[in-house]
């Protein structure tokens, strides 16, 4: 079975070259990304409509309170594999107009 | 006249005081919340999950059978320690077949180490496609059974016991992410306790068999900027599944998976369309197996592939309150187990239902489900189950 082997050691290489490229860089979500990028540009309330509604349908603001809503976001973003900047702007927003 | 004058003056005087006593005493109260009242603490606990439960009325081949089902019930355990390190467990209480089942789903503990990557440890759901991992909870599942190749007798894994890297990044404008794991590898059935599931892979892997581990992945990226599309390739592979010592532990598996989906509120149709599917495939080395009904042995090529296609319409733009919260949708899919296996078989199957949704948690689901098999589980020969049921889900 080399196949595999191969995928394996190719994904081993690709998971080094995230973490070099993420190591070279300061962590802080605003930080690392392209301000004219499409994803700086959205609010948390668009990112929420776009991404919340993927899996299951979308929760309100009003679902949680804000202690609630950290836990759920931490919970959401590793589940869901939100990028930072998303988790950060989504759950500002459901934080703000709960 | 002086009376009156001094009189209003003190009676101002005091509304003056009492507005001043009163601004100070909120101030007072303010400052002694902030300081040690309702502050959330860094730590918290949250106690989550779902349940269901339901009536199913079920004809086999002519012969018919209605049951209210127990129900489920599902609760998970939110850990979170800090903004980086939380845990989370999954436990599955089942009334199925007139016994209690308890399920162990997963139990993981996860470490943001910085934007682009999470570490799991522990028991976790697999991203082997994204059916078992982020679609089969009942309140999100819009049918109450899993697609075909899924659940028991599934030739797709569903957990793994193991560490996982996992993250999220850009490349440009469009968004990619990403998971790797190792986790124990899957068990061979080699036919000695069930000869009649001789070749077929069970991913129940507690504690391995043998030294090989599965090492497994999903990539998906998303080709558009509003996260709509979102196309993902998974792999699983070993190179021993058998058990140690035997013949079969160098019995290597390759398993792989691609999954889509698509959701979008579309204006002109007034609500939001929402396609999912998922291909399955699954090859096991060939292996010789031994048919102790004839005494003889026997192989044959074990290739497993299945596939889901669903379909769901909620028109959530219509001005009716009632309607807005209904939901059509269809699902088709098949299930094609390796000719010459002793659980050789042909399945296909659709589904049609008509939901109402609650909440955003909590869903009745009216479907009906026609299925059709060829071999397997149902000896030789045809078999036909057409399933009709309501059932209710909540998240809570
Ligand atoms: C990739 C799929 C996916 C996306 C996208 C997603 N969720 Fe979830 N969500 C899930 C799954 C799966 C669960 C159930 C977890 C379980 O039962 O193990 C869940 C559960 C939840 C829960 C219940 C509490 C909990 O943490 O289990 C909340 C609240 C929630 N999601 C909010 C959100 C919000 C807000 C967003 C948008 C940022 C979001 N979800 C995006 C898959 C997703």
């Amino acid at each position: 079975m080399k196949t595999y082997k191969i995928i394996s050691i190719i994904g081993i290489f690709a998971i080094i070259a995230i973490a070099t490229i993420s190591c070279s860089s300061t962590d802080g979500a605003y930080k690392n990304i392209d301000p004219e990028s499409t994803v700086a540009l959205k609010s948390g309330a668009q990112l929420w409509g776009e991404n919340c509604v993927r899996c299951h349908i979308t929760p309100a603001p009003s679902s949680y309170n804000s202690t609630d809503w950290e836990t759920i976001g931490l919970h959401m973003k590793i589940r869901a594999n939100l990028t930072a900047i998303e988790a950060e702007k989504i759950f500002e927003f459901l934080k703000s107009a709960n | 006249m002086l009376l009156i004058f001094v009189g209003g003056n003190i009676i101002a005087q005091n509304d003056e005081t009492k507005e001043e006593t009163k601004k100070m005493v909120d101030s007072l109260v303010k400052e002694a919340v902030a300081k040690q009242g309702y502050k959330p603490s860094k730590t918290q606990f949250m106690i989550r999950g779902y349940g269901h439960t339901g009536f199913a009325y079920t004809d086999t081949n002519g012969e018919t059978e209605s049951s209210f089902d127990g129900g489920t019930f599902a609760p998970i355990f939110l850990f979170k320690h800090n903004d980086r390190f939380m845990f989370e467990s999954e436990l599955e209480f089942e009334l199925s077949d007139g016994e209690l089942n308890i399920g162990f789903e997963y139990a993981d503990a996860m470490y943001v180490i910085n934007d682009y990557m999470t570490v799991r440890a522990g028991k976790f759901l697999l991203p082997f496609g994204t059916f078992m991992e982020r679609l089969h909870p009942s309140w999100i599942n819009r049918f109450t059974s899993k697609p075909l190749g899924f659940g028991h007798d599934g030739i797709a894994p569903g957990s793994g016991v193991g560490v996982e890297l996992r993250g999220a990044f850009y490349i440009g404008n469009t968004k990619w992410n990403y998971s790797g794991y190792v986790t124990n590898g899957p068990t061979l059935k080699d036919g000695s306790e069930e000869p009649e599931e001789a070749g077929m892979l069970s991913f129940e892997n507690l504690i391995d068999n043998n030294n090989s581990k599965a090492f497994g992945g999903r990539l998906g990226f998303f080709p558009l900027s509003d996260s709509s599309i979102e196309v993902g390739g998974s792999i699983y592979a070993t190179d021993g599944t058998g058990e140690k010592g035997s013949d079969y532990e160098d019995v290597s598996a390759v398993l792989y998976a691609f999954d889509l989906s698509y959701v979008k509120q579309i204006a002109p149709i007034s609500g939001i369309i929402d396609v999912k599917a998922q291909y399955n495939h699954s090859n096991v080395d060939r292996a010789t197996y031994f048919d102790p009904e004839d005494g003889d042995t026997y192989s044959f090529d074990n290739q497993s592939q299945s596939y889901y296609v669903q379909l769901s319409y909620r028109p959530t733009m219509a001005g009716n309150d009632f309607v807005k919260n209904l939901e059509l949708v269809g699902r088709y899919s098949e299930l094609t187990t390796p000719e010459g296996a002793e659980w050789e078989s042909q399945s296909s199957q659709y589904s049609v239902g008509l939901n109402y949704w609650l909440s955003w948690r909590s869903v009745i689901k009216i479907s009906y489900e026609s299925t059709e098999a060829e071999g397997g589980h149902g000896g030789p020969g045809i078999t036909n189950i057409d399933t009709f049921s309501i059932h209710w889900a909540i998240g809570f």
